[in-house]
């Protein structure tokens, strides 16, 4: 689709997948995905399919980033060449991934208890396997999955959702074309028990009751998103076991 | 009785209260990781980090050899210390050891004492936060896996399991995994036995002469002891 | 300590009781010398791409993912398409797997699979000429999701199911119309791989990250119905008696799993 052509993104109160302003794509979460990680998750969020696995407390590599307080938190977001719709794209990183791995290792870094565990790392792995438009608040809600799934200490979960604007109207979870054709969008992670605030991100112009209301829908979001995440995990220790699990 | 999964972040209990795996803020105790909460308010970890304390007895292999000691890997982040000067005897590396934790520092550092060598065998991984399970009430589970599986079977705190080679070895990587799965159901000595004499047709093997467990795993029943309530 | 270490002195020490057990008749997990670990194949496992399929033996776990692209031709070959092959060991799939540029191993997997589709010749590289200096481009993904040994014969099959679930798209004045398609690739001759390793005198398919670790020898024969398509020898020696017998096998595992795919 040509980026000059007209589109509209809200008619009718309905977007261009059909839902209404504030409703998300479909969510699911499973646990257990990789038997060799200590920690794994795979979230699939509407066309998005992102697989997170965690390793560590391990020796930290090399020696010289290590720190005796705490466990140093490591991340790597990457995207998959086959990932998008369009064009096979190079594998690697880029400078969006190197971005992303750091916003989202200071996600963690906030909530990981690290001092119990000194002069370690901690890595979280992040591949999106397929895009569409959201990934980095998927990789938030998976990578808070496999964390707990490998009994890493945390003060609390995490959760995110992406809110934009799109001809005026302020939107819950944009899809690919309302993130590429949107006025605004406004990643945005929220811990689950104090709501706080740990991954903000944001283009386009907004005013400021805007963004009130994008705080706003990010939290009732972000509480559907915890019990997600709760529900896979009872799942996956009810069990024991992932073994039926589908990309 | 009823158990309920919490994620960290979940408030346990009222009041700052000194629990393993959890964390206390404001007037509160709460989760630190996946666990289960019982209508008693018993908080036990489903998920967990090792960590070393004194009196813990680990399984570790030798991994380096120096003139001051040994060095020996612990299935942890750290590796662990041997000196020397405590050996009667002399230890080679891949060596598998029992050993009794002396000394731990804010730093990591691990020094080992007590420490005996393992015969030859296969020393698989088993989360640490279900090696109480796996040793059973009063060493139940383990008698019940030596009956079937013959051999010797002895289980670290660190979450390494060493099994001899006298053992039915595929019987019981097969069987272990199946408690790895069911750690947190009760009722599961009845199914591991259940499922020993499905998988052996009832047959029991010929105990080990001097098996090295004899003198083991007390201590850890006692944790046992705390899973169940 | 890194994983490696820990592997080469574990291996020297697991050798012995691995051997015992393989002496009694059996492997850890109970599976007979030639037989494979139960094997999953998940079709369309990502929708972004032409193809794709995700599968599973045992713990092991590769997705493959097609992809097309108009490219230039290579000027030896005007009028013939591009087929690359590229594999990938994620750092989540093993402790052992570190980020970072491909390194032999993952390069050595990626050739083999890379040499089993080119020389099976299932995929007909004269029809994705467009026009001149444009031709289509298929771009093979192998992406390692859990590495419990034997990821190459994983991958392979993977790919072969990748490339049956394959969607030719159409191409209009030079550029490839995403979601719009002429038909099924519809690959022929399907290659499989097979592998073996190795432990004193005992040969084993399909082998497990246990056994791959002590193993002296290990080798991968890629197969059609037909005709051997590749074959690679990893560490180790083996006699001719040693590879013909593997062969034999390679075929009927390779026909087994030739019907688990058209399945």
């Amino acid at each position: 689709m040509a980026a000059n052509e007209e589109v509209k993104l809200f008619v009718n109160g309905k977007r261009i997948d059909g839902r209404g302003a504030d409703e998300m794509r479909a969510v699911r979460i499973e646990v257990g995905i990789i038997p060799e990680a200590d920690g794994s998750a795979f979230i699939e969020w509407g066309g998005n399919k992102i697989v997170c696995g965690v390793y560590g407390p391990r020796e930290c590599i090399p020696k010289h980033d290590a720190s005796p307080y705490h466990a140093i938190v490591k991340c790597r977001y990457m995207m998959s060449p086959f990932a998008s719709a369009e064009e096979h794209s190079k594998s690697g990183p880029s400078r969006r991934s190197t971005e992303l791995s750091k916003v989202i290792r200071e996600v963690f870094e906030n909530l990981i208890i690290s001092e119990k565990f000194p002069n370690t790392q901690i890595d979280v792995y992040i591949d999106v396997l397929q895009a569409e438009g959201g990934t980095r608040t998927a990789s938030v809600t998976a990578a808070a999955v496999a964390l707990a799934n490998a009994g890493i200490p945390m003060k609390d979960m995490v959760s995110a959702v992406a809110i934009g604007k799109a001809d005026g109207h302020i939107l819950l979870d944009l899809g690919k074309l309302e993130d590429n054709f949107g006025e605004s969008d406004t990643p945005v992670a929220l811990s689950n028990r104090d709501k706080k605030i740990l991954l903000l991100q944001m283009d386009g112009l907004l005013t400021k009751d805007e963004i009130k209301k994008v705080i706003e829908m990010a939290e009732s979001a972000c509480g559907k998103l915890h019990e997600k995440q709760a529900d896979a995990l009872k799942k996956f220790y009810e069990h024991g076991e992932n073994e039926e699990f589908k990309l | 009785m009823d158990k309920k999964i919490v994620l960290p972040g979940d408030r346990i209990a009222e009041g700052r209260m000194n629990i393993p795996n959890a964390y206390t803020k404001d007037n509160g105790t709460y989760a630190a990781v996946v666990g289960t909460l019982d209508n008693e308010g018993h908080y036990i970890a489903l998920e967990n980090k090792y960590r070393p304390f004194v009196d813990d007895v680990v399984i570790g292999i030798v991994i380096s050899v120096r003139s001051a000691g040994y060095e020996v890997e612990l299935n942890m982040s750290n590796t662990g210390f041997i000196p020397a000067r405590m050996m009667r005897m002399d230890l080679s590396l891949g060596d598998f050891v029992l050993c009794k934790i002396k000394m731990v520092n804010e730093v990591g550092d691990i020094d080992l004492g007590e420490v005996r060598r393992l015969p030859k065998g296969k020393v698989v991984q088993f989360p640490s936060a279900k090696v109480p399970r796996l040793i059973g009430r009063k060493s139940s589970m383990l008698i019940l896996l030596k009956e079937y599986a013959g051999g010797d079977i002895m289980v670290g705190n660190n979450g390494y399991v060493w099994i001899s080679e006298k053992s039915n070895v595929p019987l019981l990587l097969k069987v272990i995994k199946h408690i790895e799965k069911k750690a947190h159901k009760s009722g599961l000595t009845d199914e591991v036995s259940a499922m020993l004499q499905k998988e052996t047709g009832g047959k029991k093997a010929l105990p080990m002469e001097n098996p090295p467990s004899a003198q083991m795993n007390r201590g850890m029943e006692e944790q046992e002891e705390e899973y169940r309530r | 300590m890194g994983e490696e270490l820990k592997d080469i002195i574990m291996s020297s020490i697991r050798r012995d009781i691995l051997i015992n057990t393989l002496n009694s008749g059996k492997r850890f997990d109970g599976r007979a010398f030639d037989e494979y670990r139960t094997i999953k194949v998940q079709f369309g496992a990502v929708t972004t791409a032409e193809g794709s399929a995700r599968v599973s033996l045992g713990n092991t776990q590769v997705l493959v993912a097609t992809k097309f692209d108009v490219l230039k031709p290579f000027a030896d070959r005007p009028t013939e398409g591009v087929l690359m092959t590229n594999g990938e060991l994620l750092p989540l799939a093993s402790p052992s797997f570190e980020p970072g540029p491909p390194n032999e191993d993952s390069i050595e997997m990626a050739r083999v699979v890379d040499r089993a589709i080119r020389s099976a010749e299932c995929v007909d590289l004269d029809s994705f000429f467009i026009e001149e200096e444009k031709v289509l481009g298929l771009y093979v993904d192998i992406y390692v999701l859990n590495h419990d040994g034997n990821y190459t014969d994983a991958a392979a099959i993977a790919a072969s199911a990748a490339l049956l679930n394959t969607q030719v798209p159409k191409v209009e004045k030079g550029k490839i119309l995403r979601g719009d398609y002429k038909g099924p690739l519809n690959p022929k001759p399907i290659p499989i791989a097979t592998s073996f390793v190795k432990i004193g005198s005992h040969w084993l398919v399909d082998p497990s990250r246990d056994e791959e670790l002590v193993a002296e020898t290990k080798i991968t024969i890629a197969t059609t119905t037909d005709h051997v398509c590749a074959m690679q020898k990893g560490k180790g020696s083996l006699s001719k008696e040693e590879l013909f017998s593997c062969m034999e096998i390679a075929f009927k595992r390779g026909n087994e799993i030739r019907k688990i795919l058209m399945e």
